[in-house]
């Protein structure tokens, strides 16, 4: 072999070794961390509030991604659309743990779903983060282990709705507690299910006369016989839970009956979508509630970690960039701050305390998150129900809060540590629903 | 024996009198499908996705192009009558001599690419048209003069397809197919230009049933999921392909859904009326009032 072969074969084993050289680190930085992340994009749950969830989500994800991951771990996120069906959102769950390997599950947005696709997922042994599906059934005495829910517990709904009503009850109804007439109606999936248990729980604990108590099914074509019962049965409050097409159909139909009360106290999903609320009834909307954990945008930034106000501000850009004139709802923020939260507590407690991402170390790692109130965006802070708990996986720390439309304006009404100003009760005179 | 006398109240005549509107609603929905049925044998399972279609156009020509209600109704009724066309033209005709199963895979499978269609071009948001009929008020009880409007136009449309099948040279080649087909093909009558005519309707049947419905309900890609069984289930149980029957039937299970839903829990109502399916099925499994054939 000449020199000049010799020095030809030298370089290239040197370009070889550098190429090597290079390519070592890039594969090593090359971890990355896959998330099936499941919503409703079609269906009714879509329009309803899922979608707005899915982008909350999803600003986050990109956040997240531009930033370059979390510890060194890349972010790949595989999206899959549950249809605003039970059977779907199971078989997407599945398929993305299954076919696409994905490392874990987030998002979800309705209980009925979340009920039977936790106990898919937690036979899987991967991890679950919820940031909607409010119901209690999804965790009360099924000790998931690795199923976790930053988001507010539905039985709290109805706990923050009759205290409201309760302690208004004399200074606004001109009532005692034991003379107020109230009716709960709600849709009969698991959502409606358990926050109007809730209901009851607290209209039973202030000693309300609860004067009708009825589920429907969301897609009934017609609730006419409901608003006369609730016009023979005449309650001073009404508490209803439901999603968006159903809620109008019912208050449309009030109108049209002339169903007169002196609130009707909405809560969660179709009545925390305020615009679609104001399409769909006008200025009927106006001095309707609805119960969620508080719009970010509507937390005090001073009871806040400080270094959240500027993330909320983000959330706010991006949606108005992707959306432009749609109102930013409460769903948006609840989706935002619980992924914010998954990938600033949860998933890097993971990978440097127990070394990687799967269920167990991500399990632990939401063990150990512990935030006072103020920690998240949410305004409330987090820790997780353990093992004997009968709500494991539930963040205690959670709670939410009464808003009320006043001529166009959420206002944070209850409770009273949050409030904005105090709610307009009974209806006002002149309004659609009032019996002024 | 108070509490039962108690339940006479005029909350009682309210929930009789609404059923009775939402027996008309029920009614429009009923007339195209069992129209198409009666005479072309097929049916169609996309029937109320026909019916959104609709429902969109109304609302893009109301709320978007700023068309006044009246003008957009007859428009709205000609394009669903044209898609309604087209659905025969497009898939029912290559399938007219294949299984019935075939044909009800097929329209099947027009319901859900009209759901997906409308998924991508109108999105997934509730549209409200945004029109707020008054309420007429007899004393304490209250009508929609929405569903009222519904139920005088359900009347209309069962008293013009009656006069128009019975009196018109079309009606009578439409009744004549109806009763067999093949015989009048080889009369020289062409069944082709029948089967379109008749489809034609049935979709102008499904937009005028649009054009209330917009007045409402929210649009939505799914509000088929709402209206569609139920309409098929009348049809069913009035004997499809009978108009006369399909209008009984409307009333008799709006009439169970509303009284039913007030004496116990809504959903009771919407039990006892598909209860009342099922038995009927048993007893008279031709509908209420079965076709002669």
């Amino acid at each position: 072999m000449s020199k000049g072969n010799v020095g030809r074969v030298v370089s290239v084993l040197a370009a070889v070794a550098a190429a090597l050289a290079v390519a070592m680190p890039v594969q090593a930085q090359e971890k990355k961390i896959k998330i099936g992340v499941v919503y409703d994009l079609t269906g009714p749950f879509a329009g309803g509030g899922s979608e707005l969830q899915y982008t909350g989500a999803k600003i986050m994800m990109d956040y997240f991604i531009k930033k370059g991951g979390v510890e060194g771990y890349q972010i790949e996120p595989i999206y899959a659309d549950a249809q605003s069906k039970p059977d779907v959102a199971i078989n997407e769950a599945v398929r993305l743990v299954e076919q696409e390997k994905v490392d874990m599950l987030l998002g979800f947005y309705s209980s009925a779903q979340c009920v039977p696709a936790a106990a898919k997922v937690e036979q899987l042994k991967k991890f679950m983060w919820l940031t909607t599906c409010i119901s209690s059934a999804v965790l009360e005495n099924r000790h998931l282990h690795y199923v976790f829910r930053p988001q507010v517990s539905g039985n709290l709904y109805g706990v923050a709705a009759t205290d409201m009503i309760a302690h208004y009850s004399k200074s606004k109804f001109g009532k005692e507690p034991k003379d107020l007439r109230v009716a709960i109606v709600h849709e009969d999936g698991a959502y409606g299910v358990d926050v109007g248990k809730g209901d009851e729980a607290g209209s039973k604990k202030h000693g309300f006369n609860i004067v009708l108590n009825e589920g429907y099914s969301i897609t009934a074509p017609d609730l006419s016989s409901l608003v006369t019962k609730l016009k023979r049965a005449r309650p001073d409050v009404i508490f209803h839970t439901g999603y968006n097409p159903d809620i109008t159909l019912l208050l449309r139909q009030a109108r049209e009956q002339g169903l007169k009360v002196g609130a009707i106290v909405g809560q969660g999903a179709g009545y925390s979508v305020y615009d679609k609320l104001k399409e769909g009834l006008g200025n009927d909307s106006n001095y309707l509630f609805t119960i969620d954990p508080i719009s970010i945008w509507l937390t005090n930034p001073k009871s806040l970690d400080p270094k959240l106000p500027p993330i909320i501000k983000m959330i706010g850009d991006d949606f108005e960039k992707m959306k432009p004139g749609v109102t930013k709802s409460a769903h948006i923020g609840m989706a935002a701050s619980n992924t914010y939260l998954f990938f600033t507590e949860v998933l890097p407690r993971a990978i440097k305390k127990y070394g990687g991402i799967d269920g167990d170390a991500l399990r632990k790692a939401a063990l150990d998150v512990d935030l006072p109130d103020g920690g998240t965006m949410l305004g409330f802070g987090v820790k997780f129900a353990g093992q004997d708990a009968a709500m494991e996986g539930q963040n205690m720390r959670a709670f939410p809060v009464v808003t009320q439309y006043v001529d166009g304006k959420a206002v944070v009404v209850w409770p009273e540590s949050q409030q904005m100003q105090e709610p307009v009760l009974p209806l006002p005179a002149g309004t659609t629903y009032s019996y002024k | 024996m108070q509490d039962f006398l108690d339940i006479f109240d005029i909350y009682l005549l309210e929930a009789v009198l609404n059923g009775i509107l939402l027996g008309g609603v029920l009614a429009l929905l009923a007339l195209g499908l069992n129209l198409v049925f009666g005479v072309i044998d097929v049916i169609w399972i996309c029937y109320a996705e026909l019916i959104m279609i609709g429902m969109y156009a109304m609302f893009y020509l109301v709320s978007g192009f700023g068309v006044s209600y009246w003008l957009a109704a007859p428009l709205c009724i000609l394009l669903v009558a044209a898609l309604g066309a087209l659905l025969h033209l497009l898939v029912i005709e290559p399938l007219l001599s294949a299984p019935p199963i075939n044909q009800l895979l097929a329209t099947g499978g027009v319901l859900f690419f009209l759901q997906s269609f409308a998924t991508v071009v109108f999105g997934i948001d509730f549209r409200n048209i945004g029109i707020q009929l008054p309420v007429l008020g007899i004393g304490e009880m209250h009508f929609s003069y929405a569903r009222l409007l519904a139920f005088i136009a359900a009347l209309v449309g069962m008293v013009a397809v009656y006069i128009f099948m019975k009196k018109s040279y079309v009606g009578t080649a439409i009744r004549a197919i109806a009763q067999d087909r093949e015989i009048m093909a080889l009369m020289g009558v062409d069944t082709r230009r029948v089967y379109l005519i008749t489809s034609a309707l049935g979709g102008a049947l499904a937009g005028l049933a649009a054009c209330l419905l917009v007045l409402l309900y929210d649009v939505h890609p799914f509000i088929g999921l709402s209206i569609g069984p139920i309409t098929f289930l009348i049809c069913v149980l009035g004997g499809l392909g009978n108009f006369i029957g399909g209008f009984v039937a409307a009333f008799v299970f709006a009439e169970i859904i509303s009284l039913g839903g007030l004496f116990s829990d809504l959903e009771w109502g919407y039990v006892l009326a598909f209860g009342f399916f099922i038995l009927m099925m048993f007893i008279r499994p031709r509908g209420l009032l079965a076709r002669r054939s």
